[in-house]
């Protein structure tokens, strides 16, 4: 994981259509913020795998994806407590209120519902920082 | 149209060149202390914007979305769409210094006035969201927007400190 010293972000995004993730990636590039490298995993186990191997700061997830959803990875994160710096930011087109609080007891920091505007991934991120 | 007007004129009392933007026009102000102004923004939009280390700032006041069924207009006064004014107001402050990167941008109005009773339905939604569009698509990020509302609105860029003053009804909104 990169230090706080040097101030800059390793990202994994999480969501099973391609278009988000290309929309999430470029808002991070274009926010003028400092990013290092940027994630991509199509699903909650692909993320696990990344994790394993990849230095990542702040992972943001969609929720509701084949083979492994956003709560269950957010649930292993949590119970692994491999990743105790990890940054947890839920993206999902369900706001409701019982998703909301599900991602908060584990541990989610921010919760985007979608559809949102790309300068929206920018504010997260410089709160972030 | 008003072409890019660069920081020419007299100037004011306290040096500060003040240049009014109307409906459909736009202004470049680079290197001078200038005031950009604009004002009844109801329905329009105005697309500001203004690079801190070129001190460059630019204002367009555009009042549609869409200049494609407006074949005569949009070439006789582009400012007032925003597919053609956006990128007329990047690309002449480019030529002016101003960088991408670095460059600060806001939207202001975008509200609705029913009680005009003369503009298409959600033009002031239409029109922020081509904005919006058009600047993504392009790569480049919104700072802030003070957009939607029942009120008109008016703007005042300062080319020299990129302060914004935005009138809304009695509210003044200040972004430094």
């Amino acid at each position: 994981m990169s230090t706080a010293a040097a101030k800059s972000l390793n990202l994994l995004v999480v969501d099973d259509s391609a278009m988000m993730r290309a929309m999430l990636t470029r808002a991070a590039r274009l926010s003028g913020l400092p990013i290092g490298a940027i994630h991509e995993a199509a699903n909650g186990q692909e993320a696990l795998a990344l994790l394993e191997t990849q230095s990542v700061d702040a992972l943001f997830t969609d929720l509701n994806m084949p083979v492994m959803t956003g709560m269950e990875l957010l649930r292993i994160i949590d119970e692994r407590n491999s990743w105790p710096g990890l940054l947890r930011v839920v993206i999902s087109a369900d706001g409701s209120a019982a998703k909301r609080d599900g991602a908060d007891a584990l541990n989610t920091l921010r919760y985007i519902e979608k559809p949102f505007k790309p300068e929206a991934i920018r504010d997260v991120l410089a709160a972030l920082l | 149209m008003i072409p890019a007007a660069v920081g020419e004129g007299a100037g004011g009392a306290q040096g500060v060149n003040t240049i009014t933007i109307g409906i459909g026009e736009y202004a470049i102000s680079a290197q001078s202390d200038s005031l950009l102004v604009t004002h009844a923004l109801g329905s329009c939009v105005a697309v500001c914007i203004w690079d801190p280390q070129a001190r460059v700032a630019g204002l367009l006041h555009f009042l549609l979305p869409d200049a494609s069924e407006h074949s005569t207009r949009s070439v006789t006064q582009p400012g007032a769409f925003a597919s053609t004014g956006i990128p007329l107001l990047f690309e002449t402050a480019y030529r002016s210094g101003l960088h991408k990167a670095r460059a600060r941008v806001y939207l202001i109005g975008g509200a609705e006035m029913p009680h005009l009773g003369v503009a298409p339905r959600q033009i002031g939604k239409r029109n922020t969201l081509a904005a919006r569009r058009l600047l993504w698509a392009n790569g480049v990020m919104i700072a802030r927007e003070e957009v939607g509302g029942l009120v008109p609105r008016s703007v005042y860029l300062c080319s020299r400190t990129g302060r914004l003053r935005i009138k809304a009804g009695h509210q003044h909104i200040v972004i430094e």
